[in-house]
């Protein structure tokens, strides 16, 4: 017997060492032939359960489940939660109505972002909030002098996304019917189990919300309901295509969460992110807002550009050059996007080249094949829009496939 | 709305009402607004059952601004007629020292054996404290990366970047200066001196007010700030008190109104900008702009969290305030017959701290919400000096008391107040032999009772303890530290804000001239 079990005279109850199981593990680990986890805040998440190309097809083609659980999420309730967080987000909360979900973000006092997320109103004075990051003494902070309570619900609620053309229809098959859910809204549709048209794909999809221990259930009954529907379990490769495809960013990627950077600089505004329709200046203060009135005279430093990318290769991790030469900013995300068939590519470019004179962008790709390197210089075109922006993510109530 | 004014003023203590005559002499219409029924904050003066005038809290005055006593056109006499205090260094063994203008010399007349020692280390900081007090006259300069960083003051680049100006000093005192700043004052003085109650009264000045005792670190600087003006304790004829009127007169004269009986419950904002006060009686006064001389996290609170960024309001929260001087004022019948210490010593500056050692014992009970048994006292017997101090006859004595927990282990107690009482006496007694039977009332003010009659977070002297974390660039804290606080129009003007506490008027007139380059400018923009 060593000392550590014998302390006290009591049995030695099992830290848990390494990755942890989420509520939906047991699932998972009977599809993850693959058997690649990796850490998602301390959790064992597939990144691959079967193959990339399986899973991003069911995603687009059919649909897709895909466990959300180790988000971090918090409850903000009482009184002043709506000013608590009216003064902690960039967008006005009180315009955001009970059973909807607005996409937000926070910044610190320097006006540079520290994470964003979706927050759910439940009801005047009921609020939600899931992210990436851990926040909660964050979060503490700013509800010091409001009358509000903050809990980390992050352990206690299971969820899971649900998305691809069909997930409508499964919800159907399921007994769940929402076909009057409109994108963005949710509601709670048995005791301890809410859903919501949202996720993080661009296309047509849900997400669940219900207690940990429920969760299994819940999965077997989408599960069932899925088989006539395409559905498959997905790991984060074939989400994060989607996700790119989608326009959307992702924390510690594609920006640095400025709580998480140790370099000064190292921070981004809502406008370098090309977020700034986030930005409310007229709501009153928020957290940053001083700073980012002024950070919007000096003009923003650099700005997140969606490239189309000549040829076929990913530009993860290019360099992005102007007139072929000036190294102006680096691809922060990319891939080849098998819906759009184009190279896609999120990247950071400098000012002026990001934002007044984004012409002539050229990204620098290396390949190797086979041992054998070579180097590219390509055509790297900016984008307005999102490079998969499908009408039936927006359809109510939507079709079903 | 009642009426609109240009700015108001929270908080008619000294800083207040400096601030209020420096915006009323721009020509600009200023309301002060203070909660308690007189004037003075930690000045304010107060009285004895019997009448007698009795210096309440703020005793002597070390530091009053020169720029301010220009400004308002005082003059070089100041305010009111003062009288410069020897400082007596009391010893228990009879062997007292009297320290006039820097130079040590024994009660009794003989020569201190240290005397030329303690002349070059008192010089020595003199001259620092100079540099100090020339900072003291302007908001902190501005500087793109946070100097909270102290490693830097180890170096002079960015020292000089701060504004000190070290063109005056000498090759060895920049060295040494650098040697000594971030130091404690244990170490630099008994470098110099033998521990004793010469060295002892160096230490007490160093922690006046102060939770730290002298080994603590940044004990050098504060006590650099105690001597920036010399170093010499004036009497103010007629006490703080007649400071006080005189400020307000000046005010008054000038323009400015001024309320006792009006507390402000909240400053209101408009457009992230200060637009009025609310009273507690609902009343709301409109005014372009909003000083406030409470302590900074009060200050926060008037406007409002939501009004301030999280980081900021974190850091106005966790402003370490933690008050541990008391006082105890003495109505005396007469005085005792003290052997060696006459008239005109005992009219002295009294200070009882009789060896660095023992000042640093002293603060060791208090970390654990306990008195010190064997307190640092700073006394002064005004009515030797100033016949309108005790004007019924007798005399009276004023204490301040070091150290005294803001909230001590079982509260504050009637008992717990009057065993202060009683331990500071008997430390007098060490001194003063004779000196309880003379006492026939005696006021006892704790940290706490300092805190409830002015505001100030813990009773705290700076209302923010005055340490290298937070002064300067980081004073109250970091990124506010020049005098605007959160929404436009909105200004810190108390001792919370550069440089610090202390009867002075530096914060007031620092803040009121930033207001007003700021209503200078928007009005050449509109
Ligand atoms: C025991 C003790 C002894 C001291 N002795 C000396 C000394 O001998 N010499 C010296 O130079 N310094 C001394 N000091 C320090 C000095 O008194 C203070 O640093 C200085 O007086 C602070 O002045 P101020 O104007 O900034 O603030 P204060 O004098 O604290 O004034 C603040 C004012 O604001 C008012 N107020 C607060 N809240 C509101 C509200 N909501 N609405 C309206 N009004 C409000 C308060 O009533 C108060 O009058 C001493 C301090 C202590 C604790």
């Amino acid at each position: 017997m060593n000392a550590r079990d014998s302390f006290a005279g009591r049995a030695a109850t099992p830290v848990p060492q390494g990755l942890i199981d989420g509520p939906f593990h047991q699932r998972l680990a009977a599809l993850n032939h693959a058997r690649a986890w990796y850490d998602w805040a301390g959790y064992a998440a597939p990144s691959v359960l079967d193959t990339v190309e399986f899973e991003y097809f069911a995603l687009r083609n059919a649909a897709s489940l895909f466990d959300i659980s180790p988000m971090r999420k918090f409850r903000v309730a009482g009184p002043q939660a709506e000013a608590m967080l009216n003064r902690m987000v960039t967008r006005d909360v009180a315009r955001l109505a009970p059973g909807r979900v607005a996409y937000v973000l926070w910044c610190d006092e320097e006006g540079m972002v520290i994470d964003d997320g979706t927050l759910f109103r439940f009801g005047p004075d009921d609020f939600r909030l899931c992210c990436q990051e851990p926040m909660f003494g964050w979060l503490e902070d700013a509800a010091w002098g409001f009358d509000c309570a903050v809990t980390d619900e992050t352990d206690a609620l299971a969820a899971l996304a649900l998305q691809g053309p069909t997930s409508h229809a499964i919800l159907k098959a399921a007994g769940l019917d929402l076909g009057d859910l409109r994108p963005f809204a949710h509601r709670e549709v048995a005791p301890g189990l809410a859903i919501s048209r949202t996720g993080f794909t661009g296309d047509l999809g849900y997400e669940f919300w219900g207690a940990w221990d429920a969760a299994l259930p819940l999965w077997d009954r989408l599960w069932e309901a899925g088989r006539a529907h395409g559905l498959r379990a997905v790991g984060y490769e074939a989400v994060n295509i989607a996700r790119i495809e989608a326009g959307f960013l992702t924390a510690g990627v594609d920006f640095q969460p400025v709580h998480a950077a140790e370099r000064l600089h190292r921070g981004r505004t809502p406008r370098e992110l090309g977020l700034e329709r986030l930005v409310d200046f007229g709501k009153g203060h928020f957290n940053g807002r001083r700073a980012l009135l002024a950070a919007e005279k000096r003009g923003p430093r650099s700005r997140l550009l969606r490239l189309d990318v000549e040829g076929h290769k990913p530009a993860q991790g290019a360099l992005i050059y102007h007139g072929r030469r000036r190294e102006v900013g680096h691809v922060t995300s990319g891939t080849w996007s098998p819906t759009a068939k184009r190279n896609i590519a999120l990247a950071e470019v400098r000012a002026p080249w990001g934002t007044t004179k984004s012409g002539d962008l050229w990204a620098e790709i290396y390949t190797c094949e086979e041992g054998v390197w070579e180097r590219r210089m390509v055509r790297a075109r900016p984008q307005r829009a999102a490079f998969y922006r499908p009408a039936r993510a927006r359809a109510t109530p939507p079709a079903d496939f | 709305m009642s009426a609109r004014y240009d700015a108001v003023v929270v908080g008619g203590g000294h800083n207040g009402l400096v601030a209020a005559a420096t915006l009323a002499r721009a020509g600009r219409r200023v309301c002060v607004l203070e909660r308690a029924d007189r004037l003075g904050g930690m000045a304010a003066g107060g009285a004895f059952p019997d009448g007698t005038p009795m210096p309440r809290i703020a005793h002597l005055l070390y530091n009053l601004s020169p720029a301010v006593l220009n400004e308002l056109g005082f003059g070089a006499g100041g305010p009111v007629e003062t009288r410069a205090l020897p400082t007596v260094c009391l010893d228990p063994e009879g062997r007292h020292v009297v320290v006039r203008d820097g130079s040590p010399v024994l009660a009794d007349g003989r020569p201190h054996p240290e005397a030329e020692a303690y002349r070059r280390l008192a010089a020595r900081l003199v001259r620092f404290g100079g540099l100090l007090a020339r900072l003291a006259d302007a908001p902190p300069p501005q500087v793109s990366e946070r100097l909270a960083d102290l490693a830097g003051m180890r170096r002079l680049g960015p020292l000089a970047a701060l504004g000190w100006d070290f063109r005056k000093l000498g090759r060895g005192d920049r060295r040494e200066f650098l040697r000594i700043v971030l130091s404690n004052a244990h170490d630099v003085i008994l470098d110099e001196l033998s521990d004793g109650p010469l060295a002892g009264s160096l230490a007490a000045d160093a922690v006046r007010g102060a939770w730290a005792g002298p080994r603590a670190p940044g004990t050098v600087f504060s006590l650099m700030y105690r001597l920036a003006r010399g170093g010499g304790a004036a009497l103010p004829l007629g006490g703080m008190d007649a400071v006080i009127a005189a400020l307000a007169d000046r005010a008054r004269s000038l323009g400015a109104a001024l309320r006792t009986g009006a507390e402000v419950t909240e400053v209101r904002v408009e457009g992230d900008r200060a637009c009025g006060v609310r009273l507690a009686d609902g009343e709301e006064i409109a005014a372009g702009a909003v000083l406030v001389a409470t302590a900074p996290g009060a200050a926060m609170r008037l406007a409002g969290p939501a009004h301030y960024d999280i980081e900021a309001v974190r850091r106005l929260r966790n402003m370490r305030a933690k008050g541990t001087a008391a006082k105890l004022n003495l109505r005396l019948d007469g005085l005792p017959e003290v052997p060696g210490l006459g008239p005109e010593l005992l009219g002295g500056r009294l200070l009882l701290a009789p060896s660095v050692e023992q000042v640093e014992r002293a603060f060791d009970p208090v970390k654990y919400g306990r008195v010190s048994e064997a307190p640092v006292i700073e006394a002064v017997i005004p009515s030797l000096t100033d016949p309108q101090a005790a004007p019924h006859g007798g005399h009276v004595l004023s204490a301040i008391v070091q150290y005294v927990p803001h909230a001590p282990e079982g509260g504050w107690t009637g008992a717990a107040r009057d065993r202060l009482r009683d331990v500071a006496l008997a430390a007098l007694e060490t001194a003063l032999p004779g000196l309880s039977a003379r006492v026939t009332a005696a006021e006892t003010l704790t940290p706490s009772d300092i805190e409830a009659a002015t505001g100030a977070p813990g009773g705290h002297w700076h209302h923010g303890e005055l340490s290298l974390d937070q002064l300067l660039t980081v004073r109250p804290v970091n990124g506010m530290a020049r005098y605007r606080f959160g929404p436009a129009g909105h200004y810190l003007c108390g001792a919370g804000a550069h440089p610090g506490g202390d009867v002075m008027g530096a914060p007031g007139r620092n803040a009121a001239r930033v207001a007003l380059a700021d209503a200078t400018a928007g009005e050449a923009a509109a």
